[in-house]
C-alpha cells in the first residue's frame, strides 16, 4: 500500500471534520441533531430535516458488503499501479453506505454479505483514505 | 395527436473519425433535418442544442449561439443550451414543446454534435471516469462509471440470483440490433452470448463489449407545433406522453440502485398522460448505456417478473421478432456512446420505426413507442411515448 498515489478528496469545510478524523484513525458519521439521522456524505444541512444543527458520530468502523467489483481497466493513471482493485459498497453498520475499497487478506475473493472493518491506511503521502478489510464473526 | 411532433430528422453514423470535425457533422444534421422536415429553413424560430459532454469549446459556440448564425437562420427568437447528460435530448424536446405551446415558436431545431476520437484518450478517461462520480466520496476509491454501474449489476445478479451468462445475453441482444443498423458503430459486427463473456474484463462482472465504447456522432430534430406539422408535413410523429422522475446524483445514496422505482414512476406517468397501458407500446427504447438497465424497465414495467429482466432477455424476447422488441437501436453498448447523444440516436430511431425507415431492424407494424432517457450516472428517468 505503501506505493499508493490516489487523488486526494476534494475537502469542503462540511466534510473536514471526517477527514482529519480520519487522519487520527477514527471513523466519524455526520449526525442530525434534529431528527435523530445519520448522514452520509457530509452537508451543510440535513437532507431530511434541513436543519443545520449537525454533530458527529464516531462509528464502530464495521460493516457489510451490500456490493464488490474488481476493477482491471479503466481508471485514471492515478490508480495504474494498484490494479486489480477491489470496489465496494460498504454498508455501515450506523446505517450509511460508502464507497471504498476491500484490502488485505482474502479481498480478491471478498462478496456480497462479507463483513468488513475499517483500516487507515496512508494513500498519498501522508494522507489516510478509510479502506477496509474482511473480517470473520 | 399530440400537441407536438418530429416532422424531421437527420443523423450521422456513429463512428470513431476524428476527420470528422463538429462543424461537418453540425452543417450535415442541421441541413439534413429541415430537408428531411420538407420546410423553409426561415421557419425555424428556436434553436435548442444538447450539450456536447467533454468539449467545453462546443459547448461555449453552441450555448452563445454560433450555430443559428452560421447557418443564417433569419428568424430564431431564442437559443439555449441544456445539459443534463445522457437525459438531455428529451430535455431539449421538453423545452421545445414548452416554447411552442406557450404561443413562442412554431418549428424548434434540437441539434447534437459530439467529436470525442480527437481528444487524448487519457483525458477522456479521466473526463468519463470522473464527471459522474462524486470527486470527494467515489472518485478516490478507484471508482470510475464503469465501476459504479458494476457494483449495479453485482448486486443486480445477487439479488435476482441473475448468472453473468443471463446479463451478457443483453449486450447480445443489443448487438443483435446494432450489426443491423448502418448507422451504429457495430454495424454487422454481431457479438454472441459467448463472444461477450470471453472479451477482456473492465469491472466484474462487466466486459469491455457491455461498457460504453465512446465514438463521434450527431443528429437534429425538426420539433413542430400540432398545426405547423399537419399543415406542412405527411408523416409527423406525435409526443403523446411525458413522465419523469429523480433518482440521485450520486449512485451510492440513492435508494433506487436498480432504477426499476424511476422507471415504473416515469413510465406510468407517460402511459397515463398518453391514455396507453403498457401493453399497447409497440417498441421500448431504453437508454440506460448499461445492460442492467435493459433488465430493470422490463421488470418495472410488468413486461415480466420482478427478477426475471436477464432472463427474459436471455431468452431472446426482445431481439427483432420477438414479443417484446427492446432498444431496437442497441443502446450505447450496441451503436456506440455519442457523449451525451445517444438518446439523440435513440429519437432518431424512433421517428425511422414509426414511420417505417428503420430498414432491417424495422418492427412490422410500429404505432406506439416508448422511450427512455437517464443522464449522468443514472441520476433521473425520463420517459416519452411517440405515436404516428
Amino acid at each position: 500500500m505503501s506505493d499508493m498515489k490516489r487523488p486526494l478528496p476534494a475537502i469542503s469545510p462540511e466534510s473536514k471534520p471526517f477527514w482529519d478524523a480520519v487522519q487520527q484513525d477514527k471513523l466519524l458519521v455526520q449526525h442530525c441533531n434534529s431528527c435523530d439521522t445519520n448522514i452520509f456524505y457530509p452537508r451543510r444541512i440535513c437532507p431530511e430535516c434541513w436543519s443545520k444543527d449537525l454533530g458527529w458520530v464516531e462509528a464502530k468502523g464495521t460493516g457489510t458488503i451490500y456490493s464488490i467489483t474488481t476493477t482491471y481497466l479503466g481508471t485514471t493513471s492515478e490508480f495504474t499501479k494498484e490494479l486489480p482493485i477491489h470496489v465496494a459498497y460498504i454498508d455501515l453498520d450506523e446505517g450509511i453506505r460508502m464507497a471504498s475499497n476491500v484490502v488485505g487478506v482474502g479481498a480478491e475473493s471478498a462478496k456480497i454479505g462479507d463483513r468488513v472493518e475499517v483500516e487507515f491506511v496512508k494513500a498519498n503521502g501522508d494522507f489516510k483514505l478509510p479502506l477496509f478489510h474482511l473480517i470473520e464473526e | 395527436m399530440g400537441k407536438i411532433a418530429i416532422i424531421g430528422y437527420h443523423e450521422v453514423p456513429t463512428q470513431i473519425n476524428p476527420e470528422r470535425t463538429r462543424w461537418d457533422i453540425a452543417e450535415e444534421v442541421i441541413i439534413g433535418a429541415v430537408k428531411n422536415a420538407g420546410i423553409d429553413k426561415d421557419d425555424v424560430q428556436g434553436f435548442i442544442n444538447v450539450a456536447p459532454q467533454a468539449q467545453p469549446d462546443l459547448i461555449s459556440q453552441t450555448a452563445f449561439g454560433l450555430l443559428p448564425e452560421h447557418f443564417g437562420f433569419k428568424n430564431v427568437k431564442d437559443n439555449v443550451i441544456c445539459n443534463a447528460g445522457g437525459a438531455s435530448t428529451t430535455n431539449c424536446v421538453r423545452m421545445a414543446e414548452q416554447w411552442i405551446t406557450s404561443g413562442m415558436c412554431e418549428v424548434v431545431l434540437v441539434p447534437h454534435i459530439t467529436v470525442q476520437s480527437d481528444i487524448p484518450a487519457e483525458d477522456l478517461i479521466t473526463f468519463f471516469a470522473k464527471a459522474p462520480m462524486h470527486q470527494e466520496w467515489e472518485f478516490p476509491f478507484g471508482m470510475t462509471f464503469n465501476g459504479a454501474m458494476a457494483l449495479i449489476t453485482q448486486r443486480y445478479m445477487h439479488e435476482t440470483n441473475s448468472t453473468e451468462e443471463e446479463v451478457a445475453s443483453i449486450t447480445h441482444a443489443l448487438r443483435d440490433w446494432g450489426a443491423r443498423d448502418p448507422y451504429s458503430l457495430f454495424h454487422n459486427k454481431p457479438k454472441s452470448t459467448e463472444d461477450v463473456m470471453g472479451a477482456r474484463m473492465i469491472s466484474t462482472p462487466l466486459k469491455s463489449v457491455e461498457c460504453n465504447m465512446l465514438a463521434d456522432g450527431g443528429g437534429c430534430l425538426v420539433i413542430a407545433s400540432e398545426e405547423y406539422a399537419k399543415k406542412h408535413c405527411k408523416n409527423p410523429v406525435w409526443k403523446l406522453g411525458h413522465g419523469s422522475d429523480f433518482l440521485g446524483g450520486t449512485p451510492i445514496v440513492r435508494e433506487d440502485i436498480f432504477w426499476r422505482e424511476g422507471y415504473r414512476k416515469s413510465c406510468g406517468e407517460a402511459l397515463a398522460q398518453a391514455n396507453l397501458s403498457v401493453e399497447d407500446i409497440d417498441i421500448h427504447e431504453i437508454y440506460g448505456a448499461y445492460p442492467f438497465t435493459q433488465a430493470s424497465y422490463l421488470e418495472a414495467n410488468g413486461i415480466c417478473e420482478p427478477g426475471e429482466g436477464a432472463r427474459y432477455h436471455a431468452a431472446g424476447h426482445t431481439k427483432l421478432g420477438g414479443k417484446t422488441p427492446c432498444t431496437t437501436i442497441g443502446d450505447a453498448t450496441g451503436r456506440g456512446h455519442t457523449g451525451s447523444g445517444v438518446s439523440m440516436a435513440f429519437y432518431c430511431q424512433v421517428a425511422r420505426q414509426l414511420r417505417g425507415e428503420a430498414g432491417e431492424n424495422q418492427v412490422e407494424g410500429a404505432e406506439k413507442v416508448m422511450m427512455v432517457t437517464s443522464g449522468g450516472s443514472g441520476m433521473n428517468t425520463l420517459a416519452t411515448i411517440w405515436g404516428k
